[in-house]
């Protein structure tokens, strides 16, 4: 089988969107780390609380927005008319993954502010992992292209 | 599905696993700059051996994918960018091994140190301020970017 050759337009955006994914999947798996460690070792609770929200502040969301605006960047110049059903999956995860990372972001926020007591520690690290694994879902669509 | 499309899914999933691995990594080492306390070190670098997991496992699923997909897809093993892929995929784990190493004695060092009353030190502060650590590990991440860059361009192809 003979590789298809993107035009060199489409690389930057493209570039652009996979780093803002992949760094976007490190930071929220770094989110749920520090959660599941935090339920884990309750001394350091209101350190990994802080590392949590830090992260999601400094790393989730900017990660998300570069992938996301990069998405668009790259959709005008491939598909400019009709989307594909794997883009689709790809929307459905990012825009679903969006909203559940804002609620991420008040969970982490809510335990960071409680130095890492109360039950926004238990359900933080669930709801992050819920994330990543619908991140697994688009790169198998983005990438296998069904 | 057909074969050229699982193989990019597992490349793929290898250089997420990979690059987030590292994402993970730098997350929880910028944490541990920031701490004195022997026991948080400790922690925080522990917590640090899932991201080399991650990478381990994602250099692996890479490589070995990305090598059949040359084949599967036509291009060269001698082709350029090919080449040069697989000098950066070495050089990023190189680079990040041995600064690997180098946080491995300063884990060892917090651990005895946490052992003996948790009170920070003024060498241990040192060793997790490391200039030479802080630049291998972080030029790690940067060779792996590179190593995207070559990727989603495929210059000579």
């Amino acid at each position: 089988m003979l590789a298809v050759i993107r035009p060199d337009s489409w690389n930057l955006p493209l570039f652009l969107h996979v780093l803002g994914a992949v760094v976007l999947f490190g930071a929220t798996a770094t989110v749920a780390i520090a959660g599941f460690a935090g339920l884990r070792w309750k001394d350091h609770a209101a350190l990994l609380s802080r590392v949590a929200f830090k992260t999601w502040l400094l790393a989730v969301v900017p990660s998300w927005i570069l992938m996301r605006v990069a998405a668009e960047w790259i959709l005008g110049k491939e598909f400019p008319d009709k989307t594909p059903g794997w883009v689709d999956v790809g929307f459905t995860v990012s825009e679903g993954g969006g909203i559940l990372l804002l609620v991420l972001g008040a969970i982490a926020w809510r335990w960071a502010r409680r130095e890492g007591t109360g039950r926004a520690g238990t359900a933080m690290p669930w709801v992050a992992s819920i994330v990543v694994l619908a991140l697994g879902i688009a790169v198998f669509a983005m990438s296998a292209k069904p | 599905m057909s074969t050229y499309q699982w193989l990019l899914f597992f490349h793929v999933s290898g250089a997420f696993l990979l690059l987030g691995g590292g994402a993970i990594a730098a997350a929880l080492n910028l944490a541990a700059l920031g701490r004195d306390r022997p026991s948080e070190i400790v922690l925080l670098f522990g917590l640090i051996r899932i991201a080399i997991g991650a990478i381990l496992l994602g250099t692996l699923l890479a490589f070995v994918f990305g090598l059949w997909l040359v084949h599967e897809a036509g291009y060269g093993y001698g082709d350029g960018w090919v080449v040069a892929a697989i000098v950066l995929l070495i050089l990023g784990n190189a680079l990040g091994g041995v600064g690997g190493r180098r946080d491995d004695r300063t884990a060892q060092l917090a651990r005895e140190l946490a052992a003996a009353g948790d009170a920070p030190s003024p060498e241990l502060r040192a060793r997790v301020r490391d200039p030479i650590s802080i630049a291998l590990s972080y030029g790690s991440g940067l060779v792996l970017v590179a190593l995207l860059a070559i990727m989603i361009w495929k210059p000579g192809a």
